[in-house]
């Protein structure tokens, strides 16, 4: 069984905020107003983050996209008390809309804010409905054409895309990819089976020297870092 | 000692003022459960910084109380001090309607609050690793062994009542342990994590059980014009004083530990950032020191009046005591990645207190509230009047006092 992990170059990041549009798209996650954005009431699949270190004029600073880390040990699913969210034989956390009863223990559990409730009734737009979606012929499956309130959402690492290239036949991580790392201009991002020694991500894991977030809680991530 | 119990009549003008007190915040509540539902969690205060916010506070709030209250009843049906016997049927009584509030605000506070029957498909749709399912068990098995508990005291079935409250006493205990577990297993929030949290919770309900039951017990007996022995009511305040004692320890333990090690950002953000008032204001103020204050000088300890102040002081800062771990909790931002986070992902974490979730918070003491008073009228619970008045004066008396009986189930948010 494979197993995906993703692997982000720092140093190529630019922090151009194109995968979490691609991700906004792909999964068809609802965008908020700025004063929601404020009240962190706006639902991230993927985020990115900007890390300072210093005052100026001696001041760095580092761009961490961040999906969700898919922890081979996840404290989201250990806390989760309705099977809502689970971890796939390939390493995926699933997050499944039905069965989520929404009291939001995920969230306080996960160490990388990587998890948004749904917090109102969409608007009714166009793209929410599955019978007008737009024209995915060239995309795939469409697998959240509609939203309810009240449940938590997370990152899947595009497990549509995945299932559906793997049912065609595709390599994963080079035919088929995650929207996010398909979006990335600046070729940062990699996806891969980590189970593979032939898989882009274990090629660049294999040559250079990584780093996971927040390695002191045990999570063990599947989502490494290429540091700046 | 014999005790005879007797029903409320239920008849005084204080009783129907006390009850359409009552159902107005009820439908207060009701309403603003419709909203939320509705229109989405956006109409309470919680964001995706700080997800939980007041109903699952009150929520907790309301399990301590109960299992406070129920561990008190045992003083009579276990350790058999017959002089607290007057007052026992209230304390279980009381237990039992607490813990069906706190299930309803659990409930209420789910974004989906239609798939709560969720939480008790025990081993079958459960994940049993999660504190929240284990705790179904336990909140599920105490409101059936409470209302049990309840049955064979009002049989009058001295041999089963202490047998049951045997097995409820200890099944309350874990009953609020497991609740601090909720909080206290969560490694990814510092102030939240500690292994003395179940304990702490375990102290901090016996506090605010014991403080809420000397409220609603001199409340009561007052407002139905029953004569008691203010004696029992002094030596619960001593207990209460010894309570809070433990309870100080245990806090202090918990903080200490944050803040010995060099991770001690976020305790001590708890207590200088911009939630210090909770900690220091409600928790430490209201909770510890005022009541110490009014329990340890003689004259004050045993004036009844006195004790009801220190009570419903202990009862807001107990809140406090949860809002100040539930907030702050969450609202520390996360260590996403080493050096300063820009934006919002490294702000602390903002709390409004939204109309809904005020409304809804209220509503679920007053349906608290609305059950207790419906149980005077139609259970045994109280002592019986042993000496009959039926002057006009003491009637006059009565309805001027029964509206007082929800003003500590329903005062608290307000101030908190």
């Amino acid at each position: 069984m494979a197993k995906w992990g993703m692997v982000i170059d720092l140093g190529k990041c630019t922090g151009c905020q194109a995968c979490t549009i691609a991700c906004k798209e792909e999964n068809n996650v609802p965008y908020g107003s700025p004063d929601e954005q404020k009240r962190r009431l706006e639902m991230y699949w993927h985020k990115v983050i900007t890390a300072s270190e210093g005052e100026y004029p001696n001041v760095t600073t580092v761009v961490i996209p961040m999906p969700c880390m898919h922890c081979d040990d996840p404290s989201c699913v250990t806390v989760c008390p309705a099977k809502a969210t689970y971890k796939r034989s390939d390493g995926i956390v699933m997050q499944n809309f039905r069965r989520c009863i929404g009291c939001k223990y995920c969230i306080v559990a996960c160490p990388y804010a990587a998890r948004s409730f749904n917090y109102k009734e969409q608007e009714d737009k166009e793209y929410h409905h599955q019978d007008r979606t737009p024209d995915r012929s060239v995309r795939g499956p469409w697998p959240f054409p509609h939203r309810t309130h009240g449940v938590v959402e997370k990152c899947t690492f595009c497990f549509h895309r995945i299932d559906q290239g793997l049912k065609e036949g595709k390599e994963i991580g080079v035919d088929v990819e995650p929207a996010c790392v398909e979006a990335c201009p600046a070729r940062a991002r990699a996806f891969g089976d980590l189970d593979n020694p032939q898989s882009p991500v274990s090629q660049l894991l294999g040559n250079k020297e990584w780093m996971r977030l927040q390695e002191a809680k045990g999570t063990s991530p599947k989502v490494f870092y290429l540091p700046k | 000692m014999a005790v005879s119990y007797s029903a409320t009549e239920g008849k005084s003008k204080g009783f129907y003022t006390a009850l359409v007190v009552v159902a107005l915040f009820l439908a207060a509540g009701l309403i603003g459960f419709t909203v939320a539902y509705l229109k989405g969690h956006v109409m309470f205060g919680s964001n995706n910084a700080v997800p939980w916010g007041l109903p699952i506070i009150v929520a907790i709030y309301l399990i301590g109380l109960s299992a406070g209250s129920l561990i008190l009843s045992s003083l009579t049906y276990v350790f058999n001090k017959e002089e607290y016997k007057p007052i026992s049927r209230m304390a279980v009584f009381l237990a039992i309607v607490l813990i069906f509030g706190a299930l309803i605000a659990i409930g209420v506070d789910l974004g989906r609050p239609e798939k709560s029957w969720r939480l008790f498909m025990f081993f079958y749709l459960n994940n049993m690793t999660s504190m929240f399912a284990i705790n179904g068990i336990l909140y599920g098995g105490y409101f059936a062994i409470s209302l049990g508990y309840l049955g064979v005291i009002l049989a009058n079935n001295m041999k089963w009542a202490k047998r049951m409250g045997t097995f409820a006493v200890c099944w309350a205990m874990l009953v609020h342990m497991g609740t601090g577990a909720i909080f206290g297993f969560i490694q990814a929030r510092e102030i939240m994590n500690s292994p003395i949290k179940p304990f702490e919770f375990l102290g901090a309900a016996l506090v605010s059980g014991l403080a809420l039951l000397i409220i609603v017990v001199v409340v009561t007996l007052r407002a139905t014009n029953r004569e008691y022995d203010r004696k029992i009511v002094h030596d619960l305040g001593k207990l209460l004083a010894i309570f809070i004692g433990i309870l100080i320890l245990l806090v202090t333990v918990d903080k200490l530990t944050h803040i010995y090690g060099p991770h001690r950002d976020a305790a001590m953000w708890l207590m200088t950032g911009p939630y210090w008032w909770m900690f220091w204001g409600l928790q430490v103020f209201c909770a510890y020191i005022v009541p110490l204050a009014i329990l340890i000088p003689r004259k004050s300890r045993e004036n009844v009046n006195a004790l009801v102040v220190a009570g419903a002081f202990v009862v807001v800062g107990i809140f406090g005591e949860r809002l100040a771990l539930v907030i702050p909790g969450t609202a520390y931002p996360l260590h996403l990645y080493p050096g300063h986070i820009e934006g919002v992902w490294g702000e602390v974490g903002s709390f409004a207190l939204m109309p809904a979730e005020i409304f809804l918070s209220l509503g679920l003491f007053a349906l608290v509230g609305l059950l207790y008073i419906f149980g005077l009228k139609y259970l045994q619970l109280l002592p019986s009047e042993k000496r009959v008045k039926v002057e006009p004066i003491s009637e006059k008396v009565a309805s001027e006092q029964a509206p007082a009986q929800d003003t500590p189930v329903t005062e608290q948010p307000a101030e908190a």
